[in-house]
């Protein structure tokens, strides 16, 4: 995982719980889902916190065009880095920051239009999964695949981790799991099994 | 109000049976055209002079019928396509000015590297740009402008090319279209900044060319007229021509897929009067852009004198543009290309407008529309009628 504070794009559309980011292209290293980002709260020094949970890959006519033609590879490229080919990134509030403490809560204000979306450092990704208060936020979104979305933050957050600590990391998250999903043994199973292939 | 589609439906049914007719009739002037075609060749040279007074497509060398099949496609040649579009000035507007955006795309065939597209916006807002001897800037004087500064940018783009076989390609003719109405210096002037571009791409060692799809030029059909007269142009200018609307690509449909017509002169007087002495007189021919086992796609290709009588670069010119439709199915992928980095969109002409005024609200200016401009941003709103 990177730590440079890699711009994603922009904020286009926002709300309490979440919000979508607007970008050019692709990039390799842009974050996919699961990842850690951040945008800046209405008040300085603040920040919010959230999960990719969507990357969504706008329809062109044009580019339609070649997917069935055996494009060279000079159109492929064409259309890969010159044409603004619209991306959006959906991602899923999980916290914020008054600028001294890291809280896992929904936003009191989302993010402003064109607002800039950052990729976490890992060391952001520590401080942030340094509890685990936020897998109830992920947990109860509905409108996310939350299981999904929460193991794959988990591989996240591990990968963050010293290589010696991310087996501790794992089991520590694997036992706020259980005590959120005690009710619910179907569901904690599927996502430990998911943990499991971290 | 709307638009009382009601009223419309009796028009649209009769216009409809028109135009079946019309197709009806069109078959059969089409195989006269091909019958004439054929039947006067070789008529060619007799036809050259009473073609120019008549202003018909002007025959070269070649039969009138020839067929030129594509040539062998080079492994690595360069196309540079350069399109534009402008803003004109709204006098209803805040503020008057105009804006030009050329869109270019340099496609390099064969070399596995991404195309260069660039976008470059001018605006025109001193009072030297926004009026010329006392006219608004709009209309032909803004086309004349953005037809300018295409072909610079062609010109600019093919300076820069590394040595290589390169065509320059724009988008409709190469015949900068001045209205006579403007003074003879006026028009020499703005015809002359034109061809020294033609010139300085020709100095670059590249090729140039423009391409109009679906044309609607009816020259070889006036020529096939003239021929069928014995080349008497008193009778041609006095006969009817039955051939009249018909376009000069429904006589080419036959060209088989990537072929060529034959090379003719074009009897634009702005080009016999500033082109030809110049040494940039400017030849045609029609084209099968289509792929095999498809409907034709008859497109018409601009090239001045230097590329029509260079067989390199005329062979050059033809397997291009034949290349690069394929890439598409029927269309030039640069000029596609070009076009779309030079379209304005809706949203970005308002984003610009409010650019504009923002900044004029900067500087302490207030910007004011017409009250015509006013209402119509109240009116065109929404309409208050059921969406059909």
């Amino acid at each position: 995982m990177s730590n440079r504070n890699l711009r994603v794009g922009r904020v286009l559309r926002a709300g309490t719980r979440g919000f979508s980011i607007g970008c050019a292209v692709m990039q390799p290293d842009i974050p996919a889902f699961g990842s850690f980002v951040r945008t800046e709260g209405q008040s300085p020094g603040s920040a919010i916190y959230g999960l990719i949970y969507d990357v969504g890959v706008e329809d062109d006519l044009f580019v339609r065009q070649f997917i069935s033609a055996d494009a060279p590879e000079e159109v492929v490229l064409d259309q890969r880095k010159n044409r603004q080919v619209p991306i959006e990134v959906s991602v899923l509030a999980v916290g914020c920051n008054d600028g001294e403490n890291i809280r896992h809560c929904l936003p009191m204000q989302p993010p402003v239009t064109l607002d800039w979306l950052y990729q976490c450092s890992d060391e952001e990704v520590r401080a942030f999964t340094a509890r685990f208060d936020y897998f109830r936020l992920v947990l109860e979104a509905r409108e996310v695949p939350a299981d999904e979305l929460l193991a794959a933050s988990l591989r996240v957050a591990a990968a963050a981790q010293p290589e010696n600590e991310r087996e501790t990391f794992l089991v520590e998250a694997g036992r706020e799991l259980a005590r959120l999903l005690a009710g619910d043994p179907v569901r904690l199973e599927g996502l430990l099994r998911r943990l499991r292939n971290v | 109000m709307t638009l009382e589609l009601s009223s419309l439906t009796g028009q649209v049914r009769v216009m409809g049976e028109e135009l079946a007719a019309r197709q009806r009739q069109h078959a059969d002037l089409v195989m006269l055209a091909h019958r004439w075609l054929a039947q006067y060749a070789d008529q060619g040279e007799r036809l050259r002079h009473p073609a120019r007074a008549t202003r018909a497509a002007i025959p070269t060398d070649e039969p009138l019928n020839a067929v030129h099949p594509l040539p062998a496609i080079p492994g690595r040649f360069t196309v540079i396509a350069a399109d534009g579009s402008q803003i004109q000035p709204d006098r209803h507007g805040a503020v008057l000015y105009h804006l030009i955006n050329i869109g270019s795309l340099v496609y390099r065939h064969g070399s596995g590297e991404t195309p260069e597209a660039h976008s470059e916006p001018t605006l025109g807002y001193t009072e030297a740009d926004v009026y010329e001897n006392g006219m608004l800037v709009a209309g032909n004087l803004l086309d004349v402008r953005r037809d300018l500064a295409e072909i610079t940018r062609l010109a600019d783009l093919c300076a820069v090319e590394p040595p290589g076989p390169t065509v320059a390609l724009a988008d409709g003719t190469l015949i900068l279209w001045v209205l006579e109405d403007r003074s003879e210096e006026w028009r020499r002037a703005r015809v002359m900044a034109y061809l020294d571009q033609l010139h300085r791409i020709r100095e670059a060692g590249a090729a140039v060319a423009a391409l109009t799809s679906r044309p609607r030029r009816a020259e070889v059909t006036r020529l096939l007229h003239l021929a069928s007269l014995e080349g008497d142009e008193n009778r041609a200018s006095q006969e009817p021509n039955p051939l009249e609307h018909l376009p000069d690509r429904a006589v080419f449909e036959p060209l088989p897929p990537g072929a060529r017509s034959a090379l003719f002169a074009s009897p634009s007087s702005i080009n016999c009067d500033y082109y030809h002495p110049a040494g940039h007189g400017v030849y045609f021919y029609y084209l099968n852009l289509a792929e095999e086992g498809r409907d034709p796609v008859i497109a018409r290709v601009e090239m001045p004198a230097w590329v029509a009588n260079d067989p390199d670069r005329l062979a050059l010119v033809h397997a291009s543009l034949v290349a690069q439709a394929r890439i598409t199915g029927d269309y030039p992928y640069a000029l596609a290309r070009a076009d779309e980095l030079a379209f304005i969109s809706g949203p970005e002409r308002e984003a610009f407008e409010d650019m504009v005024t923002t900044a004029l609200l900067r500087v302490g200016v207030r910007p004011a529309l017409s009250p015509k401009a006013y209402y119509k941003t109240l009116t065109r709103q929404g309409r208050r009628k059921h969406r059909v």
